[in-house]
């Protein structure tokens, strides 16, 4: 008779065993804005049942998890567990030759430094949490606890208008497809073309570097961002559910 | 196992091609979902083979090229 047991192997690791064998595999991780974020990984539902019901029992609520839309297994799983679609993403892959496009008059798109960027950033983060909030932010974007932020300026192209930053792209190019992390201007700015100037600028930069497209995740709520980058050419290749498990469920 | 994607399928599948010259359907883990690691074809990769049925596998790492 096979006997399955669980056992918590780490502060944020489960494992399922039978046979000596390890089925299924529980995680559980903290992101910066303190939402916890659940996966498991099983070869099978009855697995899968065990390790969430442990997992749901040890985690606080609100927990989330991430599920390929097109996983419906995995998605019927962890609804059983009581978990519920909260939003959805967008996988664009947008081409990187484009026609270049002008910035509104006074605006000048360059490279970043520090001091600005830092201040440029702060400023964003301010009207994110005054308005939308951040559940639905990139990850680039989320509160940073503990010390001074990370920013990585070569990572970012910048708008500038006299003298001020007024807009940003941040683009993560340590693989082979790079990633559009971040877009952003300022809401007294937007309306003007900022955006896609930024964009353009950095795809075509990515062009003449040999990458022929680059990848960005969008909100199905954020409509402005869809129009951007579908205007930009940008394929929609996939999309992601986040879903929830609110208190008092499970 | 070492291996290297062939092919992108539906469904968030993926064909990957063993060190050993086996080729698996393979998906991804939760935790390379989580942390919104994209798969491309010619990815390196770390698969963990099911148990249950050798033609099917895990990424469960993908190695930086």
């Amino acid at each position: 008779m096979n006997t399955l047991t669980l056992s918590r192997v780490a502060e944020n690791q489960w494992h399922a065993i039978e046979n000596d064998l390890v089925v299924g595999r529980g995680h559980a991780s903290r992101r910066l804005d303190g939402r916890t974020f659940l996966s498991i990984d099983t070869w099978s539902d009855a697995v899968f049942d065990r390790l969430a019901a442990a997992m749901l029992a040890d985690q606080p609520a609100p927990r989330y998890t991430v599920v390929d839309e097109t996983d419906r297994d995995l998605t019927a799983n962890w609804e059983r567990a009581g978990f519920t679609r909260e939003r959805r993403e967008s996988e664009f892959v947008v081409p990187t030759e484009l026609a270049p496009v002008d910035p509104p008059s006074g605006v000048v798109i360059t490279t970043a430094a520090e001091a600005p960027l830092r201040e440029l950033d702060r400023a964003i983060r301010a009207e994110v949490e005054a308005t939308v909030g951040w559940q639905t932010m990139p990850a680039e974007v989320l509160p940073w606890q503990g010390g001074t932020r990370p920013l990585d300026p070569s990572k970012y192209t910048v708008a500038v208008r006299d003298g001020r930053y007024v807009g940003l792209v941040r683009v993560a190019t340590r693989t082979r497809r790079p990633r559009i992390g971040l877009v952003a201007v300022l809401t007294a700015e937007r309306r003007h073309g900022i955006a896609r100037a930024l964009l353009t600028h950095t795809l075509s930069g990515l062009h003449q570097a040999g990458f022929e497209a680059a990848t960005a995740e969008v909100d199905e709520t954020n409509t402005a961002a869809l129009a951007l980058f579908e205007g930009l050419g940008a394929q929609r290749t996939g999309g992601s559910l986040e879903l929830i498990s609110r208190p008092g469920r499970v | 196992m070492e291996g290297t994607v062939v092919e992108c399928l539906r469904n968030a599948n993926f064909r990957v091609e063993l060190t050993n010259g086996h080729k698996v359907l393979a998906h991804i883990s939760g935790k390379i979902r989580k942390n919104y690691i994209k798969i491309l074809p010619e990815d390196r990769v770390l698969v963990e083979l099911s148990p249950y049925d050798l033609n099917r596998g895990r990424i469960i790492f993908r190695y930086r090229t």
